[in-house]
């Protein structure tokens, strides 16, 4: 199962603090070996300020040894640190809890009045504002992810977008928000720094790219956490190059959660995202694959619908490995079924019970509960023939006479259109009001 | 005194052919007939050739004047009349020219010759006055324009020239008489003028007296005048002192001192006089150089660094100008290197002088004869290489560009000297190239020549080496331009290993790595941005040839090359041609058959194939290019080794474009609005298809078409069959053998490919074509005729339901295919075909709105749109990838659904229109 863990590759792009959730996860999936995946999460959390995790961690790790003295020495640093910062920043906490502030905000019209107001009332200095960022970072390194999102957010209102500090700033938010699980605000926060990116303030194809790159990961968290997050990804790459070119040079991997994404979305933009996806995958087979984007293609490129249940096998283990996914595994299969049944009646009209249970792991009573139920909710053009044991597709037949109603449907009113045109730049009044 | 005649006149043809370079006047050089000219030469010779001659500036404008009687004369036989008269009006403004000169050393008498000529003018004028009436228009109105104004200036010198008319017997003389008599008088002019106007004038700053020849005499010479400024005559005599062996001279250096001066002062004045006459003007005099070669330096002299320094900036001072032998400039360099070797003056002087002896061997390239380019080749390469020794053996030797030139250091470690052995490699690489398109690409010569290329290899290997070594890595403009000439020499090869690494039969590096090292580098570092293009071409190239068709398709989508190559120099744009045509070969293979039709599709289309991929010259029947654009064109020529075979590219066009073709055909065929989507092989089938009586197929393209009608009936057996048999094999086929290869007992390989690709689309045409005569068509049955898999036939017929190409669906039970009949009656089928009339009449009406009336398509709403679309059809109904869609990876048309546009607009409007419309219609239907 280890080939299609994406765990390694996605933690590439990714803070620190928002790997640690995906290792916790690995380490109860027994797909890797124990010690490692402790061993790794101890390598990450070293680096951080969150020291006490870390010793848990090598307790863990290393049950019968002495915890080293460098973590009791870190400790002590860090508390101090916390504790000097914590005095250092009282004026700001203060500020933030006046009750006043969140008004203040909401009503100054851009960050200067901002700042002006806070240094009349609070007696601020612009020099702080740096601070506060410092602060928050502090914060954010020891876990203390919601103070750190409060200072994040002040610093946030106080800079201008062109402040050195404003995009990691930007990042730290969604970072913060990501680990408070607040996917509405998370979701905010996404959208300010797409919209930063896409200004394209780094004059720097490469650094652009990159941006782009986290973003697409760390939105990872939220696709498949918020309630609307599928929808909200399919808006990200569908008929938008940007995002597309990112997929396509830095990270393919990407395509399995969009496949899941598209297959999973409702049903109504389903065909234009699907096809586009079709042809990202198609084009992208060579550099990645793995059971999602191979059960869409067999279903849509080669209509092997055998191999698509074979593959539809895989991907329940896939998803179930799967830290994002793992969350919509129902969904999946469910909408998976059913995208399996839509187009073989596509392409049959006369399909034996059997057969489709077969196709759709179920056994037959309950494939034919299945379909009787499509059919009762109208999703469904056909009857069920239980002598035979076949399912009868309505044939949609296309008569002649539609066809020419087809082809001359529009043909009056463009020919009219045409008139009309003339007719204004001809000038004449009076011709135009006869229409 | 009859020394100073000859040495006199030796000076005058000295100069005179100086004059002619500057002034083209065929004249002076000639008079003198050659055995006159070698008794001076070897006169110098025997004497001291020490001795500097000079002109005086009366010999000047009267040699100036000389010229245009000469041409004058020339003219007269000829009556070429309007030239006459120019002639006759500069050789008027040269003795204006020559007036003060004239009063100042001859008393104001004009010169005899100058008054003869004016007589003779003035009888042939007469003369030719008479019969006036048999010249042409032009001609006779020269005339007499020339007889008015001769009239008019001969009146100044009447008095004079009466005295001549006298003795009649004067004007008959010829050129050599005036000639000599024109030389008796400059004699005795300067005789008059006294000792002070000697002729025979010493060199200043002669560093051979002895042996030296006229040559370097001149250059001397050239060089002093430069200097002559800044630094003052002691100067001279030091160095003078230094180079001059011994004075066997008569005159003492006083006299030649002031001689000097003298003669300074004169050309100073002569170059105000007339700027025709500069420094430049004293070049060599070609008829010195037969004569035995003279030694560089003095016997005894001192040799030593600065010594032959100076040599060679005076050799190759003379570089470039008019007139310079470059074969004796070569010879000289030589020499002066044996010599520099042989008194050991460093490594750092032979370098330069090699530099320099392999500059004079480029310049001497242009002149080359094409049988003698290969012996100058092998020169300048082995000239390069022991430069490139010299350069590895010595580590203490910096050789750069950005060396100033006077801060170079050749006497002791650590040299600098300035140079790039970079440039001259590139230089070196282009004449390879030269010779090669030279030879005739069949010959042995030609075979031997492309062996050198393994040599040049190994000298970039080495130079790369060098640079990396050396303080030059740092350049990273070096660096790139030496690892795009390694690219260059290296994409068009094909490595085995490549392939064998892919089928896992070795293991370690190979030209793929290495070409990604490379262009690697250049992507990130250069900032020329045409070596970036290039290289990326190169690459995409290299990649395809090695079969890494998706690697060479990314290179080529992300590189965005195919919306700006437009506004490439045409070299790139070949390579362009080049690495598309490879990469549609490799698609090919890859069995992406519409991929392969559009990378090859555009130049197939032009129908200028050779042209494009400049692999010969097509014969231009419009417009005939003159030959400067002739040989711009030969110039860019891919040499043969580097060809792509022609047969190869159509071959597989056509195949590609038959695999797309047929089956569209069978699908559409009474579709109005189809459109061919390739007309090259609409046209091949159409010949073929006019022909009363088809034989067996002989050349490539029967082969196709031939392939293509079997096809159309659906019989993939003899599609196939006609397509790869042993013909085609020695044809085409054998190109792709290398590509081959066996693994599981299984076969891969382009015959494969076009094995399977024809069973399908084979089947797919004769669904298209025979679906109406079937009511169900059973699937295994289809599976047994086409050899094919079941699931195969299966997933072919499911796509072409899917896809709505075929009205049908599949009953699952008898695993049959239930063919929907749908097919119209045929007024139905009339009235369809009418509805798409009416449509197409529609959109043209459109059209002709836009462009007529409304100055520009987009004002029109949807229209508009709409007719954009129209025009793409066949592209839009194919799932990803007309041809521009293709190649915007990432910003893919999103424009399909731009005919829903059309719903917008009021429909309660114009029912009357509607109305007449119809009525319309209905007249057509009857019509019909």
């Amino acid at each position: 199962m280890a080939q299609y863990d994406l765990t390694s590759k996605i933690s590439q792009n990714l803070d620190r603090h928002l790997v640690a959730p995906l290792l916790e996860f690995i380490a109860g999936q027994n797909i890797y070996n124990q010690q490692e995946v402790l061993q790794s999460k101890l390598d990450l959390l070293v680096e951080t300020k969150m020291v006490d995790y870390a010793i848990d961690v090598f307790k863990k790790l290393h049950p019968e040894k002495e915890i080293p003295p460098k973590f009791m020495e870190k400790r002590t640093k860090v508390v101090e640190e916390y504790k000097s910062v914590q005095e250092s920043s009282k004026p700001i906490t203060a500020i933030l809890e006046s009750a006043e502030l969140a008004e203040q905000i909401s009503n100054s019209r851009d960050y200067r009045q901002l700042v002006e107001y806070l240094a009349k009332a609070h007696n601020f200095k612009p020099e702080m504002i740096d601070s506060i960022y410092d602060y928050a970072k502090l914060y954010y390194e020891c876990g203390d992810y919601s103070t750190a999102s409060q200072y994040l957010n002040l610093h946030n209102e106080l800079v201008p977008s062109s402040d050195k500090n404003y995009l990691s700033g930007l990042w730290g938010k969604l970072a913060c928000n990501i680990l408070l699980h607040q996917w509405e605000y998370g979701l905010e926060d996404f959208e300010k720094l797409k919209t930063f990116i896409d200004e394209d303030p780094f004059r720097n194809a490469l650094q652009t790219l990159q941006q782009r790159t986290w973003l697409l990961h760390w939105g990872l968290y939220l696709y498949f956490n918020h309630t609307k997050g599928w929808d909200f990804l399919l808006d990200l790459l569908s008929n938008n190059a940007k995002y597309l070119n990112v997929i396509q040079t830095t990270c393919p991997h990407i395509l399995r959660y969009w496949a899941t994404a598209v297959i999973i979305s409702k049903h109504s933009r389903h065909s234009s995202a699907m096809k586009e996806l079709v042809a990202v995958i198609q084009q992208e087979t060579y550099t990645y694959k793995d059971p999602i984007t191979e059960f869409i293609k067999c279903l849509h490129v080669n209509f092997d619908f055998d191999g698509a249940q074979q593959k539809l096998k895989e991907c329940e283990r896939v998803l179930s490995n799967d830290f994002f996914l793992i969350s919509c595994y129902n969904d999946f299969i469910d909408h998976a079924r059913l995208m399996i049944f839509e187009t073989f009646c596509r392409i049959h009209q006369c399909i034996s019970i059997g057969m489709l249970a077969e196709k759709l792991d179920m056994t037959t009573d309950e494939a034919e509960r299945w379909i009787v139920n499509l059919i009762r909710n109208a999703r469904l053009d056909a009857k069920l023939d239980s002598k035979l044991g076949h399912v009868v597709m309505g044939t949609s037949k296309i008569s002649p006479y539609q066809q020419i109603i087809g082809k001359t449907e529009f043909l009056n009113m463009r020919s009219q259109v045409l008139a009309n045109s003339v007719a204004r730049k001809l000038g004449d009044k009076s011709s135009y009001q006869i229409f | 005194m009859s020394k100073f005649y000859a040495q006199g006149s030796g000076s005058e043809s000295s100069g005179s052919s100086s004059e002619d370079d500057d002034n083209e006047a065929p004249v002076p050089s000639k008079p003198i007939p050659a055995g006159k000219q070698t008794v001076y030469i070897s006169d110098d010779d025997e004497e001291d050739s020490g001795k500097r001659v000079v002109r005086s500036a009366k010999e000047k404008r009267y040699e100036e004047m000389l010229g245009h009687v000469k041409k004058i004369k020339n003219f007269k036989k000829n009556n070429d009349m309007s030239n006459i008269l120019d002639c006759f009006e500069d050789l008027i403004k040269a003795h204006q020219k020559a007036l003060p000169v004239i009063v100042k050393e001859e008393n104001g008498s004009t010169p005899l010759f100058y008054l003869k000529t004016l007589g003779q003018m003035e009888n042939y004028v007469n003369q030719q006055w008479e019969n006036k009436k048999n010249m042409s228009k032009i001609n006779s109105k020269c005339l007499a324009t020339l007889r008015q104004k001769l009239r008019k200036y001969n009146k100044d010198f009447e008095e004079e020239l009466l005295k001549y008319r006298d003795n009649p017997e004067l004007l008959d003389d010829d050129d050599d008489d005036l000639e000599e008599k024109q030389e008796a008088r400059d004699e005795s002019g300067s005789e008059s003028e006294g000792e002070k106007k000697e002729k025979k004038l010493k060199k200043p700053s002669t560093k051979k007296p002895k042996d030296d020849n006229e040559s370097d005499d001149s250059i001397d010479w050239g060089s002093d005048s430069d200097e002559s400024s800044s630094s003052s005559d002691e100067d001279y005599a030091d160095i003078r002192s230094k180079f001059l062996k011994k004075t066997t001279d008569k005159d003492d250096a006083k006299e030649k001192k002031k001689a000097d001066r003298d003669k300074r002062m004169q050309r100073k004045k002569l170059a105000k006089d007339d700027d025709l006459d500069d420094g430049e003007g004293w070049s060599v005099v070609t008829g010195g150089a037969q004569v035995e070669r003279p030694k560089m330096f003095p016997k005894d002299s001192e040799i030593n660094t600065p010594a032959v320094i100076k040599k060679l900036a005076e050799i190759t001072a003379i570089r470039g100008k008019k007139g310079t032998d470059r074969r004796e400039q070569i010879d000289l360099l030589n020499e002066l290197e044996t010599i520099a070797s042989a008194h050991a003056l460093g490594p750092a002087v032979q370098v330069k002088i090699g530099f320099a002896i392999v500059a004079a061997l480029f310049d001497y390239s242009l002149k080359v004869h094409e049988l003698q380019k290969v012996q100058y080749w092998i020169k300048l390469i082995d000239k390069i290489n022991e430069l490139l020794n010299l350069a590895i053996a010595h580590k203490d030797m910096k050789i750069d560009e950005n060396v100033p030139e006077d801060s170079e250091e050749m006497e002791k470690s650590p040299y600098r000297v300035r140079s790039c052995l970079m440039t001259v490699f590139e230089r070196m690489d282009e004449e390879f190239l030269k010779v090669l398109k030279e030879l005739d690409s069949h010959s042995f010569e030609y075979v031997e020549r492309v062996q050198d290329e393994r040599r040049i290899c190994e000298m970039l290997e080495r130079l790369l080496t060098y640079i990396i070594s050396n303080h030059l890595a740092e350049d990273k403009g070096i660096m790139c331009r030496a690892y795009y000439k390694k690219i260059e020499h290296m994409y068009y090869k094909f490595d085995v290993r490549v392939l064998k690494k892919k089928r896992g039969e070795y293991n370690g590096e190979t030209s793929v790595d290495e070409m990604q090292r490379l262009a690697g580098y250049i992507y990130a570092f250069d900032t020329t941005d045409r070596l970036r293009t290039r290289s990326i071409l190169c690459h995409i190239y290299h990649h395809a040839l090695h079969d890494n068709w998706f690697e060479a398709r990314d290179l080529i989508l992300m590189s965005h090359l195919q919306e700006v190559i437009q506004h490439s120099d045409p070299t790139t744009q070949i390579m362009y041609n080049r690495a598309m045509v490879q990469l549609g070969i490799c698609a090919f293979r890859h069995e992406s058959v519409l991929d392969s039709h559009n990378c090859l599709a555009d130049l197939m289309m032009s129908g200028r194939v050779k042209e494009l991929l400049a692999q010969g010259l097509m014969p231009q029947h419009r417009h005939d290019r003159s030959p400067e654009q002739e040989k711009i064109e030969r110039s860019r020529q891919v040499p043969f080794h580097m060809q792509l075979s022609l047969d190869v590219i159509e071959c597989v066009y056509l195949v590609s474009a038959m695999l797309i073709e047929v089956p569209y055909i069978a699908e559409h065929e009474f579709d109005a609005k189809r459109r061919p989507i390739s007309k090259t092989f609409y046209h091949q089938l159409r010949t073929l298809e006019k022909q009363s009586l088809t034989g067996p197929a002989e050349s490539m393209r029967e082969h196709v078409v031939a392939s293509a009608r079997h096809m159309k009936k659906g019989d993939w057996r003899k599609c196939y069959n006609a397509l790869v048999n042993e013909k085609m094999d020695r044809k085409v086929w054998h190109y792709f053998a290398i590509y081959e290869y066996t693994k599981d007992e299984k076969q891969f390989g382009v015959k494969e490919m076009l094995r399977r690709k024809i069973r399908e689309e084979s089947l797919r045409t004769y669904l298209f074509t025979y679906s109406n005569v079937y009511d169900s068509v059973s699937i295994p049955r289809l599976a047994e005729m086409y050899e094919m898999e079941f699931q195969q036939v299966h997933s072919v017929v499911a796509k072409m339901i899917i896809n709505q190409e075929l009205a049908a669906s599949m009953d699952e039970p008898t695993k049959t295919v239930v063919l929907h009949r749908t097919e119209p009656t045929r007024l139905q089928c009339m009235l369809l075909q009418l509805s798409d009339k009416v449509n197409i009449l529609r959109e043209t009406s459109d059209r002709t709105f836009e462009t007529k009336l409304q100055g520009g398509p987009g004002t029109m709403g949807p229209g508009s749109k709409g007719r954009q679309f129209n025009r793409m059809d066949w592209k839009n109904r194919r799932p990803n990838q007309p041809r521009g869609d293709h190649h915007n990876r990432g910003d893919r048309d999103h424009n399909r659904g731009g005919d829903r546009d059309h719903n917008r607009g009021d429909r309660n409007r114009g029912d009357r229109e509607h109305n007449n419309r119809d009525r319309e219609n209905q007249r057509e239907v009857v019509a019909h």
